[in-house]
């Protein structure tokens, strides 16, 4: 019969996939289309017509252009776009702050360079091959400045000065000393916390500069259209915030921008902001006239964005009795030379360290972020939480052996947990926690690790060295919260009834390769007792659905789902609407059941099962007699932001001899709350956790002083970051996911991408204390720096 | 420098015989050739490499891709056997320990399924991990130019940085590496940043026992010097003596003492100056192992 064909036998699941789905792993969505390469990437885009765009880097890390000769460039068919053809229009590209904490220091392309790598011109033309042989063609005249490397250099009197005037919202700022952002936080009484205390520990920590290495390299698709508005195709965290930029940079409504909702190989926080490729992008197209691709290149996109480096001077206080009575975090941020922004990086390090233990109340955070002549920072998986979390985890590890606190019970004194307030991210976004994973975590993970067994390094002898650590860490799940604060956060999601009984789910929401398309799938699929194989993801651009701030913050889950499980309910409801009137029943007294046999969800009468109808019986019923789609978007906020919660077990191995580090073992847990599909969180956990182990052991990006460039060169050749032969053998990398649910969550579900790196490098470097019985304050922690510290050590005794 | 894509304009071409490739080498000027093009490529999209007009790709040329045991019971390499297949080969395994340990050091599985050993030696970096090996088991390697062919010792053919003793119109053929004797031993070690990474430094010891002496001791080093170091001097004197722990650790200090290492982004001097030592030690003392000696 027309429009009632869908029967269990057709589905490509069988009965499997005709039942709650949450909880169980399931088939991924984009996953055949992955493996078999014949997903369309933005660098897969082709307009006909279009032309191809290269982009000039700066090859000094501080210079004015005095000036360029294009005509060389011109004369072989290309379009050239410089200084003089750009909107002058100063900009942040990241815009989930609220433009009141937002500061804005760049245009497309700058008549001043201010890194090596920095973009300054660019060409397009009917080749990739010969746009970048105009790219050669173009004649710059540059007057090199001097360049400051070292924050603290550059807050020295007579430092070379990047900025004169940035803008915060609309006001206009003097940048003095480089200097770009001083945030402090004081909550309660430090100094009367560490006064309580029968001993304060005090010291330094550091982390280095590393890359966010995702797959991809930005590309970007825009396309004049003949009424003036523009079509984008590109790497977008956020469709709408890609559409916002560019609408302000090119002074369009919104209505005249579309941006297209893409697969992305990977982010890792690179493109929570508009990618600097796409603003020229559009440029490009907009004076050409013709639409205009743009791929980076892999050296191109090591200069775009690093993750914050950053130094902490740390100032904690502990009683006798195991209390820590009070905390201080010092700062210096070396942001490099545009703001992405350190001003809510700051605000939120400060949120992860005040939310890591409750200090009796008494926090300090004072920050100071700083530019110098080098590729700028952008978020990078926990946007500061990883950093601080280093600091901080490290000295508690240091409190514990010193004063004999057991690491477990320490922690678990002295943790925000249960009813505590939580600062999602800064000062300004504060929730109540409502679930916790960390106590399960830490007191069976010690069991299962068989952790009160490491033994003191102090007894351990011979070549190799084993030793185990535990840290805790976590993220929160957006940045919601009771009331609006500084950070941006909504979502929207349309969800519809196909005449059929299937149904599309719409959401602008992205997709990093986390799996979060397949969690709005399966929360749609749940709500309406619709076998999952029913629920299609329809494409998405910024025309078609509301607001959405941007897939950061490990939110997709739990706002993106949130919204969609909203929109999901209130169709529902208009679902036992019509179909109380087509079986003249009550909505009220209406429930959706799933039908294995007949492979559709049912709206049949509470206690009463026996009379039914299928939900294709419904829609074909609708449709048959012009009643109408049923359909239902919605524009949602979550009301809190749950921190997910890990915490780390770290065996590792020391070669007494190299210096090399080997991780025999390693134990993770974390708290996503309801697991929407099992094997896709333990999988961010383990490849978060060979992340961070490229954070702790492998990877910095030292800049070269003479020429301001990266000593790689941005090339990964000299970048190595580890892959699965560094990382323990299978069955001794053990993931456990905490028995929890998050009441606020859709289904229980929290969040994980970011919390699954939070703890990594502290509970690596405790670990390497217990076996060697030295604390390394500074990540990497090299061989070379392993060995060098031995021999101090040996020195000293 | 773009690598994206090879902006550099060249002429392909392919020979499918090697009197053809022979051919274009004695007539055409800047050729370079292609064995698996993991070196080759990224030189060309790192602007490494300025004359180069002509590509030629030998991975048609089928005598050149084998690899088998000969009449005389030595192994025969052929210029592009890709890593892969070389370093899985059972005969390389039993006979060869180090160089089959080598090649599997090697980089990573989709590089090892690109690379061969005869573009690890034309490229000539002092990190070729394959060097090596070939220069302790006394590897020939084979060289043919419309002039004829001749063989140079391995020992012999690495002269500085990306620098062989090959002339430009001779294409490397392959390697021929004579059967090691009875109750020999080797081995290979390396130290990298990460395991698809090249060496911070390596080492080599082929050594021939008999009874409690060492009859023959040949060792060669990587990353320490601006080429492939073969240790002929100090391999040479362990020659005819006793073999002890004591005398596995005071050569591994002459190592160490003799090398002069640079530093990189790789690692320190320091770090690789020391290394060579422990990896000396720790190489000796397994290929002395395998030889079927004992330590005194």
């Amino acid at each position: 019969m027309y429009l009632n064909h869908l029967k269990p036998e057709n589905a490509p699941h069988g009965e499997e996939y005709c039942t709650s789905m949450i909880g169980k792993n399931t088939h991924r969505w984009d996953g055949p289309a992955k493996v078999s390469g014949t997903m369309e990437y933005p660098s897969d885009v082709y307009v006909p017509g279009m032309l191809y765009g290269a982009v000039l880097y700066s090859p000094y890390a501080h210079a004015n252009i005095v000036s360029v000769d294009t005509s060389e460039a011109e004369a072989m068919g290309a379009v050239c776009l410089t200084y003089e053809d750009v909107p002058k229009t100063v900009y942040n590209e990241r815009s989930v702050s609220t433009p009141a904490g937002t500061y804005r220091d760049r245009i497309i392309l700058p008549n001043k360079a201010r890194h090596v790598g920095e973009p300054l011109m660019a060409v397009a033309a009917p080749t990739e091959e010969l746009a970048y042989k105009a790219l050669h063609a173009l004649k710059v005249e540059y007057e090199v400045l001097p360049a400051v490397y070292d924050p603290e250099e550059a807050m020295k009197d007579g430092a070379p000065q990047l900025y004169d005037k940035i803008f915060l919202d609309e006001e206009e700022i003097t940048v003095k000393n480089n200097v770009g952002v001083v945030r402090n936080i004081y909550e309660g009484d430090v100094e009367e916390g560490l006064r309580q205390a029968d001993r304060v520990f005090e010291d330094d920590y550091s982390v280095g500069r590393i890359y966010q290495a995702q797959l991809e390299p930005k590309a970007a698709v825009v396309k004049p259209e003949v009424d003036g508005s523009l079509t984008v195709w590109g790497t977008c965290q956020s469709i709408h915030a890609c559409r916002q930029l560019l609408g302000f940079l090119f002074q369009k409504p919104l209505s005249k921008i579309n941006v297209k909702k893409m697969p992305f190989g990977g982010g890792f926080g690179s493109s929570i902001h508009v990618n600097t490729v796409i603003p020229i992008c559009a440029a490009l197209a907009v004076k050409s006239g013709k639409p205009v691709k743009i791929c980076n290149t892999r050296e191109g996109d090591f200069y775009s964005h690093n993750k914050y480096p950053t130094k902490f001077h740390v100032r904690l206080g502990v009683t006798n009795d195991g209390v820590i009575t009070a905390g201080e975090v010092k700062a210096l941020v070396d942001f490099g030379a545009h703001q992405i922004q350190p001003l809510p990086y700051m605000g939120c390090t400060a949120g992860w360290f005040a939310s890591l233990y409750k200090y009796c109340g008494n926090i300090t955070f004072e920050g100071t972020a700083v530019y110098t002549n080098k590729t700028p920072c952008c978020a990078m998986q926990g946007y500061g939480n990883p950093q601080v979390n280093f600091a901080i985890e490290s000295m508690i590890d240091e409190i514990c052996n010193e004063m004999g606190f057991d690491p477990i019970e320490f922690r678990l004194k002295n943790i925000r947990t249960i009813g505590d307030e939580f600062w999602a991210q800064g000062p300004t976004v504060r929730s109540i926690i409502k679930s916790s994973g960390t106590e399960e975590g830490l007191i069976e993970g010690a069991k299962k690790f068989d952790f009160a067994n490491r033994g003191k390094f102090e007894d351990k002898t011979g070549k190799i060295r084993r030793g185990s650590g535990v840290a805790r860490g976590f993220h929160a799940s957006g940045t919601g919260g009771p009331k609006p604060g500084e950070v941006i956060d909504y979502s929207f999601a349309t969800v519809k009834i196909n005449e059929d009984g299937s149904v599309d789910v719409l959401t602008p929401v992205t997709d990093h390769g986390g799996g979060t398309w397949d969690a709005i799938r399966k929360i749609v699929a749940e709500v309406l007792q619709v076998p999952l194989d029913l629920v299609g993801l329809s494409p998405a651009d910024t025309m078609n659905t509301g607001y959405d701030v941007c897939t950061h913050a490990t939110r997709g889950t739990y706002c993106g789902g949130g919204a969609a499980r909203n929109a999901a309910l209130r169709l529902r409801e208009k679902l036992f609407v019509m179909a109380g009137e087509m079986m003249d029943e009550k909505p009220d007294d209406l429930e959706v059941v799933m039908d294995p046999k007949q492979h559709q969800g049912c709206v049949q009468v509470k206690g009463y099962p026996e009379k039914r109808m299928t939900i294709n019986e419904i829609a074909r019923n609708a449709w048959i007699w012009s009643r109408g789609t049923l359909v239902h978007s919605e524009s949602y906020r979550q009301k809190n932001a749950p921190p997910c919660f890990t915490v780390h077990f770290v065996e590792v191995e020391v070669n007494m001899e190299t210096g090399v580090i080997t991780l025999p073992r390693v134990l993770i847990y974390g708290d996503c709350g309801t697991p929407i599909n099992p094997d896709l969180v333990k999988g961010q956990l383990v490849g978060a956790f060979n992340r961070g182990l490229g954070y702790t052991m492998y990877e910095w990006l030292p800049t070269d002083e003479e020429t301001g460039a990266l000593l790689n060169k941005g090339l990964f050749v000299d970048y190595k970051t580890p892959t699965a032969y560094e990382m323990p053998k299978v069955d001794n990398l053990q993931v456990e996911l905490c028995k929890c649910y998050e009441p606020s969550g859709p289904f229980g579900a929290k969040g994980i991408g970011e919390a699954a790196l939070a703890s990594v490098q502290s509970a690596i470097s405790n670990a390497i204390y217990n076996a060697i019985g030295i604390r390394f304050h500074e990540i990497p922690i090299t061989p070379e720096r392993v060995l060098e510290a031995l021999k101090e050590k040996e020195a000293q005794a | 420098m773009n690598t994206r894509f090879l902006e550099k304009e060249y002429d392909y071409v392919k020979p499918a015989t090697l009197d053809e490739a022979l051919d274009i080498l004695a007539e055409k000027e800047n050729v370079k050739v292609l064995a698996g093009g993991t070196d080759l490529i990224v030189k060309l999209k790192t602007d490494a490499l300025e004359d180069m007009d002509i590509m030629m790709d030998i991975n048609s040329i089928d005598e050149l891709c084998g690899c088998c045991i000969n009449a005389d019971g030595d192994l025969v390499i052929g210029a592009t056997a890709k890593i892969s297949h070389l370093e899985k080969n059972d005969d390389i395994k039993a006979a060869y320990p180090a160089l089959s340990e080598a090649m599997h050091a090697m980089a990573s599985v989709s590089v090892r399924n690109m690379a061969t050993m005869g573009g690890n030696f034309m490229n000539a970096s002092p990190v070729a991990d394959t060097a090596g090996p070939a220069m302790c088991y006394g590897a020939q390697v084979c060289l043919k130019s419309k002039k004829g062919e001749r063989t140079i010792d391995a020992t012999e053919f690495f002269l500085k940085p990306g620098v062989t003793a090959a002339e430009d119109d001779e294409l490397l053929t392959g390697f021929v590496i004579p059967k090691p004797a009875d109750n020999t031993g080797a081995a290979f070690v390396k130290i990298g940043r990460v395991k698809s990474d090249i060496a911070k430094v390596s080492i080599t010891a082929v050594m021939e026992r008999e009874g409690d002496t060492v009859k023959s001791c040949r060792l060669a080093m990587g990353s320490v010097a601006p080429k492939p170091l073969f240790l002929a001097d100090i391999g040479a004197g362990l020659e005819g003596q006793k073999m002890t722990e004591e005398l596995i650790m005071k050569t591994a200090d002459q190592i160490r003492d003799f090398v002069k290492p640079i530093g990189d982004h790789g690692t320190t001097a320091e770090y690789r100056k020391e290394m060579s030592g422990l990896i000396a030690r720790d190489c000796l003392m397994e290929a002395w192992k395998r030889s079927g000696g004992e330590l005194a």
